[in-house]
């Protein structure tokens, strides 16, 4: 089924960008220079919008045809485009991007034709859906596994490495009660947060 | 294709010499014509890809070029502006792509990396006494040119064990097996060397994998620079002085030997994927084999389709990740473009197996290979392959012999419910390597020697 693969969702968004040959700083030139600002860590507003596994945002200028004949064909506008790949619906996480990444999202998308706000829910929702075109191809490291369900299984990988190398070839009944208990602390351990880049510290505290 | 005119290719672009000794000079061009001049002294020494019908010669000369190398030779600036990137910038511009980072960063090599070095002049010899005799003629000719000087130099030589030379390293593993075939390349062919084809067969990479002008393996022309003549026949070539941690190597697998059911050689031939004296894992995984390594028909003559889970040879060992052959699936298809020719050897003298060796010692082993492109074969293969495991679902684990660890790397041992195989887990990997300099350089042919000689690139 078009936008959605399993349980992850696909969404692709092509909002045209305003024209104002007015304007000091163009809209788009607005958008790129906002966009430069945004911290590229797990600060970003995709970091809150945790069911993010991966998101991306870019202005399109226009389009260049390359080929013989050459002919010459321009879009009617610049678009900022806006990929996201995330669990679960789209309703609800368009709510989470209006109300999580209210502020960033404002500043972005106010230099689009026909963007209502985000005071209104339901009309920025509405919105949104208008700009959206069919996704068919995903990120390939998605697999169908939640955000929550990736940040578990990594740090459960690293997690059991370190207590491989400690443990490996000790005999087993020193083995068992040592996994026993590195099981019910890795059980019972902080998830890493999304967009985190401690998972190894976080191990490290674990063990 | 047509044959090649392997008169006009520098013998070192089309195949290793298996010379026991060799010295690298590195070259200042202290002149723009004298330099010139003494280049055109030196086109009548280079060894070329003739065939050695009458037997090898003594010695071997040949010659390459870095970017600043070819700037003091006055090139002229509408030539130098069309070399790829990577080769303008240099190899130590390239180092956080490359990862040369901490003990690898340029602050850790040798003094003359620390100089502008224009061009490398690698003598390889037969002996001691023949290398001494042409490096002292070589040096008579830069002498009287006024136009080079040598600013350093690296001695490398096949290690000596009891007496004899070998093709060991200083791990102990027999090194040198295998390079692609390319077509028109004149080479003894031997199954496992070029490219596999859909029937599983081995044939030839095409000649633009190595040499520039010439179709590679997408039909295109790899990125070349003008004119075409100074080009054509031509290849680039890195060069990475690589100190080896002897004591480090021997006592981690003596270490982690102790806990693996296997046994510490097999537990080196994991590291690898061949046994030390050149078996390989693939075909024999549980014991060397003297009949597969003297095998022409064997012994680089395997695939990993049949491995997938890395059982016999595991994903992050070193010839798996270089060269995974079928290992990422559409019959190796994947791979051709990321191949490179490799031209290694070692420095310093051989420890004695029954000693814990060194880390100090200056030993290692020089690695030099060559490429039509440094950015999409050998730079690819070092960032991907060797320093990060994400196309061997490793994640971000590196190659375990090579890789750049600082001493907190892991690298999965993958196994089988065999309990002489079990999967075993190498932890707080040290860098068992460490980067002591080296360089992009430009291989020219024989023409665009002559060409550069008489001044007269001329790219309009």
């Amino acid at each position: 089924m078009a936008n959605q693969s399993g349980s992850i969702y696909g969404l692709t968004i092509l909002s045209p960008i305003k024209d104002d040959p007015n304007a000091e700083i163009s809209p788009s030139l607005a958008i790129r220079m906002y966009l430069q600002t945004l911290p590229v860590d797990g600060g970003g507003p995709f970091g809150r919008v945790s069911n993010t596994h991966m998101a991306r945002l870019v202005v399109l200028d226009d389009v260049v045809y390359f080929g013989m004949p050459s002919c010459e064909e321009h879009l009617k506008s610049q678009y900022l485009i806006f990929e996201s790949n995330f669990d679960g619906e789209l309703e609800p996480y368009l709510t989470q991007l209006a109300t999580e990444a209210r502020d960033e999202v404002h500043n972005i998308w106010q230099h689009c034709i026909g963007y209502p706000g985000v005071q209104n829910v339901d009309a920025f929702i509405a919105y949104m859906k208008r700009c959206q075109v069919e996704t068919t191809f995903y990120f390939a490291d998605v697999n169908d596994k939640t955000v929550q369900q990736t940040l578990k299984a990594l740090q459960t990988q690293s997690a059991v490495a370190s207590f491989i190398e400690k443990n490996q070839g000790k005999r087993s009944e020193e083995l068992q009660p040592a996994f026993v208990e590195f099981m019910r602390r890795l059980n019972s351990a902080p998830r890493p947060k999304p967009g985190s880049t401690k998972g190894k510290e976080l191990t490290d505290e674990l063990l | 294709m047509s044959k090649l005119d392997v008169t006009d290719i520098q013998g070192f672009a089309l195949r290793g010499y298996n010379f026991p000794f060799a010295r690298f000079h590195f070259l200042k061009i202290s002149d723009k014509q004298k330099g010139r001049e003494c280049i055109g002294g030196l086109v009548t020494y280079i060894t070329t890809g003739e065939r050695w019908d009458q037997g090898k010669p003594k010695t071997t000369v040949n010659v390459a070029f870095t970017y600043s190398g070819l700037v003091a030779l006055g090139l002229p600036q509408p030539s130098l502006m069309t070399f790829p990137v990577e080769f303008v910038q240099g190899m130590k511009a390239r180092g956080t792509i490359l990862s040369d980072t901490g003990k690898n960063s340029p602050h850790h090599w040798d003094p003359v990396w620390h100089k502008e070095v224009h061009a490398w002049l690698g003598v390889f010899a037969q002996s001691q006494s023949d290398l001494e005799r042409q490096c002292s003629g070589l040096l008579t000719l830069l002498q009287g040119s006024g136009g080079a000087e040598s600013i350093g130099s690296q001695d490398a030589a096949a290690l000596q064990i009891n007496g004899q030379p070998t093709t060991k390293e200083h791990f102990g593993y027999t090194d040198g097996f295998g390079n692609p075939e390319y077509l028109g390349v004149e080479k003894d062919s031997q199954p496992g060397q070029g490219k596999l084809t859909a029937d599983a067969k081995w044939t030839p990479l095409a000649t633009g994998e190595l040499l520039l002008e010439y179709a590679d393996e997408a039909g295109e022309l790899p990125v070349a620079p003008l004119p075409h003549l100074l080009a054509n026949n031509g290849t680039f070539m890195v060069y990475r002085k690589l100190h080896q941690n002897v004591a480090t190597f021997r006592k981690y697998l003596k270490d982690k030997g102790a806990l693996y059911p296997g046994g510490a050689d097999k537990l080196a031939s994991k590291f690898v994927g061949r046994w030390r004296d050149g078996t390989p894992v693939e075909l024999s995984p549980d014991k060397r084999s003297e009949e597969i390594v003297k095998d022409q028909n064997r012994n680089v003559n395997f695939t990993f389709g049949n491995d997938l889970d890395g059982a016999r040879c595991p994903f992050g060992a070193h010839i798996r990740r270089t060269n995974p052959r079928d290992a990422f699936g559409f019959n190796g298809k994947l791979i051709n473009r990321r191949r490179i020719s490799r031209r290694g050897m070692p420095y310093g003298p051989y420890t004695p197996d029954d000693q814990p060796g060194s880390d100090d010692e200056e030993h290692g082993i020089i690695f030099m290979a060559l490429n039509a492109s440094l950015f999409r074969q050998f730079e690819f293969v070092q960032q991907e392959w060797i320093e990060y495991g994400n196309d061997t679902k490793q994640g971000n684990d590196k190659d375990l012999l090579l890789g750049n660890h600082g001493g907190s790397g892991k690298v999965m041992i993958q196994g089988s419910a065999d309990p002489g195989n079990p999967p075993f887990l190498c932890g707080a990997l040290p860098n068992f390597v460490e980067l002591r300099g080296g360089d992009y350089f430009f291989v020219p042919s024989i023409t665009a020697l002559r060409m550069i000689a008489a001044n007269a690139v001329d790219p309009r």
